[in-house]
């Protein structure tokens, strides 16, 4: 193992983190709040210790294997986070370790779960930090998932090694860079277009930034207590549903899109098959509201369907509404929606869509199989033949996602939590949507959940962020032997 | 597909079924109950129907093959309940259709969910009846799990081809009839000896052949309304769990060591994981009941402890005590052993034990390979290597199992059920158990279900008392193929 270089990977990114905390300063000052003395220590600390290390061990052997990869993928997500949490405990924001840590990776993994019972009090530097850094663990992730997992060939993501933009060298490092430039470009382009979109509905540029940041991440961190219900402004509502809805498609389809084929979309198999999940989930929401919530009118009815069921299937978690009150037929659909998330190569988090679309795939393959054993019956996706390993990966995923989910639910059970808050908290902070059911749900918070629930739900955000196999494969004996 | 012979077959059962119904005639007349006419009659009629069936179609039968296999269990297990509700519907005592076969259905599938709010009012020749359904269901599925699946390629039972006693020929008569005869004389010595233990505990003869007949069927229905708990004896509780764990092992188990060879029980891997998650269960429910104040003696909480989780890994559905008040870290715990299950070819429901194993066994396997993505990963079930086939076919039953359950409480949610109830009432469905958890909890019953509800409840019993793949595999276009 070459800790001397995954060490100098760990401090730039923690002094690049720093910098990026800089940002805030100027919506400080002009706020007049009087945080620009704690982050500019937050950010001088990050910088000094990271930059610090980086310099001192950037002449190391820069060669990196399979496993350094495993390793900075999950302590890099770690090691932000925890310097990360400097602006909360230094402004006294978040007075507590447990909770600082808790809204920072709930950030940097784009969940949006939050312990602050009152959002709107934060001084304006250290809001712009938490969407912040939603919109930096986004940048992190497309890379994460187009380029470093295919690579590392966790959980199926081995689909995407030749679609995914960029070289395909087998060295880790030239196609990542190649990777991120390409993609980061597209993702720079949507928040950009957000946010002109936003001003023009009445946002004022420092909610437009934080929202866009909140929602291009698919994380869903608000500025506001009652989230985007806030606003109450239907142009608003549906231009965040759209990039809600963008966000959780694959980057690499939006890439060749801007590239001028648009009808790629409709070439990909999971595309089609997270249209056809979101837009009849939408109308079985909006349905199921007409006929229980009596104060809606049909226009109404769809408004709060659209968003909300495109907010929880991105795995975004803004609300423009309290779902929890909604119909039990509508949390139970909201709570699959969690499980499922969107589509592999986005933001957005959770089992993926591709993975049930092919699990549902091999599932039908096993049945014309029980008919006729001889027969050799091959799984397609984007009419490509799907090997059986990459099948059998994808399936572990699986049972060992739902084995993760009960087995955390279980724990925050035992803490304390009821039933129903507990699966909906798991589900969402393992699918990195933020708001759960029951006394999670989207206008309530994560404050007075138990210490240890707190802990184990910020596991669950990483576990699920970096598609379980990343972290687990760390914690088997066969992986530090030589 | 050859139907005519298939309705030749179904012909028998139901002379069967009718056959079976005269043995609760000298209860009827024992305790004068009012309801010997009913039973005369629906034993007529069944047995007329039989025999004309059978005389007509029985020219048409020959070597049975794979298909007719699948139509002749999935249609024999509706004909039986169609047939076995009879007397409750001539009676009178179960009025609506629905309910009558909702009741025979639950008992023949040996789940034990009931829709009757007074048990103990009902007519004794008819409850002795509603005993039987169950310990007929054991005996069918103890065939259909050792000798049938494993030929028909269903749910990877194809693992315990070699091992079921019987010869091994691919025509499936002969070997299901030697099979069968082996592993019924099993069975009938279990009853035996339950019956004379229950005896000697207490019961009189008619409460304990009925407790006999759901318990070793792994069933549930009791005579009384408390089910168990009305009898208020250790003694009786000690012997029923004990019947209960075994009717959840592998009866050709049971048959290897009744010849003399005890130890393949610890060299079976599926028996050790299944009483290792008995143990840890039945330990960490007592430790928990003791810290809540709820017991305050150990061997007392351990007692009930055992008795609950044996009752629910099993799949049998008896109660000592109203779990639904015991805090919430074991309700959810026996929520997530209501998926567990007992062994496979046992009278117990669930995904199982062997399922469970492989696909744990099967995720530690892929995580190796991701390390050493060349290397030979075997999955070991009883020191042998599981062909990959066999995986993948778990894999998607365990799929199939999960989306189930998800279907079908996305129907019971949109009914009106609240979320816990819904997940509580499939379950409790689908892996053949009986009681579930919120509004169907041990101490409810299912008479409140909307009608809707109850069929998709009775579905739910029929797909998972014969393995997902079963039944569905008729409701694709292959299977009617030529």
């Amino acid at each position: 193992m070459n800790f001397r270089a995954i060490f100098s990977i760990l401090g730039f990114l923690v002094g690049a983190s720093g910098a990026a905390m800089l940002l805030g300063i100027p919506f400080s000052l002009y706020y007049g709040d009087n945080d620009v003395v704690p982050i500019l220590l937050s950010s001088g600390i990050s910088i000094i210790f990271g930059f610090g290390l980086w310099l001192t061990l950037r002449e190391a052997n820069q060669e990196l294997g399979v496993r350094e990869g495993f390793i900075i993928a999950t302590s890099g997500w770690i090691a932000i986070s925890l310097f990360g949490t400097l602006p909360y405990l230094l402004s006294g924001s978040i007075p507590s370790f447990t909770n600082a840590f808790f809204e920072t990776i709930s950030g940097f993994t784009t969940t949006g779960a939050s312990i602050l019972t009152d959002v709107e009090k934060l001084p304006h530097g250290v809001l712009f930090w938490r969407s912040m850094t939603h919109w930096i663990g986004g940048m992190g992730i497309i890379v994460l998932s187009l380029a470093i997992l295919p690579l590392l060939g966790v959980a199926g993501m081995q689909l995407y090694k030749a679609e995914a933009a960029g070289p395909t060298k087998d060295k880790l490092a030239p196609r990542i860079a190649e990777t991120a430039r390409l993609l980061w470009g597209v993702y720079i382009l949507l928040t950009f277009s957000e946010v002109i979109l936003l001003l023009f509905g009445g946002m004022s540029l420092f909610d437009a930034l934080c929202h866009s940041f909140g929602t291009v991440a698919t994380g869903g961190f608000s500025t506001k207590n009652m989230s985007i219900a806030f606003y109450n402004s239907p142009f608003i509502d549906y231009v965040i549903g759209t990039f809600m809805f963008l966000s959780a498609v694959n980057f690499s389809l939006h890439f060749v899109a801007l590239k001028g084929d648009l009808l790629n979309y409709f070439r990909n198999s999971e595309f089609k098959f997270y249209l056809i999940l979101v837009v009849s989930s939408i109308a079985f929401v909006t349905v199921i509201n007409l006929i229980t919530q009596h104060s809606y009118s049909l226009l109404e009815s769809f408004r709060y369907s659209f968003f909300n069921v495109i907010s929880i299937s991105s795995c975004t978690g803004f609300a423009t509404s309290d779902f929890a009150l909604w119909a039990p037929a509508v949390q139970f659909v909201l709570l699959i929606l969690m499980l499922i998330g969107g589509c592999a190569g986005s933001t957005s988090g959770a089992i993926k869509n591709v993975r049930i679309f092919l699990l549902f795939r091999n599932m039908i393959g096993e049945i014309r199989r029980l008919i006729h054993p001889k027969a050799i019956i091959s799984i397609r996706f984007n009419n490509r033949t799907v090997e059986p390993e990459i099948l059998s990966m994808i399936a572990s995923f699986f049972v060992l996602y739902i084995t993760t989910f009960a087995v955390s639910a279980l724990i925050l059970v035992v803490s304390g939590v009821d039933i129903i808050s507990a699966m909906s908290a798991v589900a969402s902070c393992m699918g990195n949507v933020g708001p759960g059911l029951n006394t999670v749900g989207p206008m309530a918070n994560y404050f007075h959940f138990p210490l240890l629930g707190k802990w184990v739900l910020a596991a669950d955000m990483l576990l699920g962020r970096l598609e379980l196999f990343t972290i687990i494969v760390i914690f088997t004996k066969s992986f530090w032997r030589v | 597909m050859d139907l005519k012979a298939v309705i030749a077959i179904l012909g028998l059962l139901i002379i069967f079924i009718g056959a079976a119904m005269l043995i609760a005639i000298p209860f009827s007349l024992y305790y004068s109950d009012g309801a010997l006419f009913s039973i005369l009659i629906s034993s007529v009629i069944s047995l007329t129907a039989g025999a004309i069936i059978w005389f007509v179609f029985k020219r048409y039968l020959n070597d049975l093959k794979t298909r007719e296999g699948f139509a002749i269990v999935t249609f024999g297990w509706l004909t039986m309940s169609l047939f076995g509700s009879l007397p409750f519907i001539i009676s009178g005592t179960i009025p609506s259709v629905t309910d009558a076969i909702f009741e025979t259905v639950s008992g023949f599938t040996t789940t034990g969910a009931s829709i009757l709010s007074n048990i103990e009012a009902m007519p004794k020749g008819l409850l002795l009846w509603r005993s039987m359904t169950q310990w007929i269901g054991g005996m069918g599925i103890i065939v259909l799990s050792l000798a049938i699946l494993p030929i028909l390629g269903v749910g990877g039972m194809q693992l315990f081809k070699a091992e079921s006693p019987g010869p091994t020929i691919d025509k499936l008569k002969p070997r299901i009839g030697e099979t069968a005869k082996v592993l019924w004389q099993v069975y009938i010595l279990f009853s035996a000896v339950l019956t004379i233990l229950l005896l000697v505990g207490g019961m009189n003869f008619f409460d304990a052949i009925t407790h006999t007949f759901t318990t070793m069927a792994t069933g549930g229905f009791s005579t009384q309304n408390a089910s168990v708990a009305h009898f208020k004896s250790p003694f009786i509780d000690i012997v029923i769990t004990v019947f209960m764990f075994a009717a959840g092992v592998n009866f050709a188990l049971h048959y290897r060591a009744l010849k003399g060879d005890v130890k393949s029980f610890f060299r079976s891997s599926e028996f050790i994981f299944y009483a290792s998650i008995t143990a840890i269960a039945t330990i960490f429910t007592s430790v928990i009941l003791m810290l809540h104040g709820n017991h305050t003696s150990f061997p007392e909480a351990l007692r009930y402890s055992s008795f609950q989780i044996v009752s629910i890994l099993t799949t049998t559905g008896f109660v000592t005590a109203d779990y639904e008040i015991w805090p919430a870290a074991i309700q959810f715990m026996l929520f997530l052993l209501m998926f567990n299950g007992g062994c496979a070819g046992s009278t117990g429901g669930g995904i199982k034990n062997m399922r469970i194993l492989i696909l744990l066994r099967n995720g530690a396997a892929e995580l190796r390979k991701l390390i050493h993505p060349k290397a030979i990963v075997p999955v070991r079930f009883n020191a042998k290597a599981v062909p990959p086939e066999i995986i993948s076919h778990i894999l998607a039953f365990f799929v199939l199992f999960i989306s189930t359950f998800v279907f079908a409480t996305l129907i019971m949610t949109a009914l009106g059920l609240d979320i816990v109830t819904a997940m509580g009432s499939v379950i409790a469905s689908l892996s053949n158990i009986g009681p579930g958890l919120g509004g169907v909890g041990p101490m409810d019953n299912y008479s409140h279900v909307p009608l809707l509800g109850k069929w998709v409840l009775c579905s739910c019993m029929i797909i998972g008392r014969l393995e997902l793949f079963t039944v569905l595999v008729i409701f694709t276009r292959v299977f009617w193929k030529v």
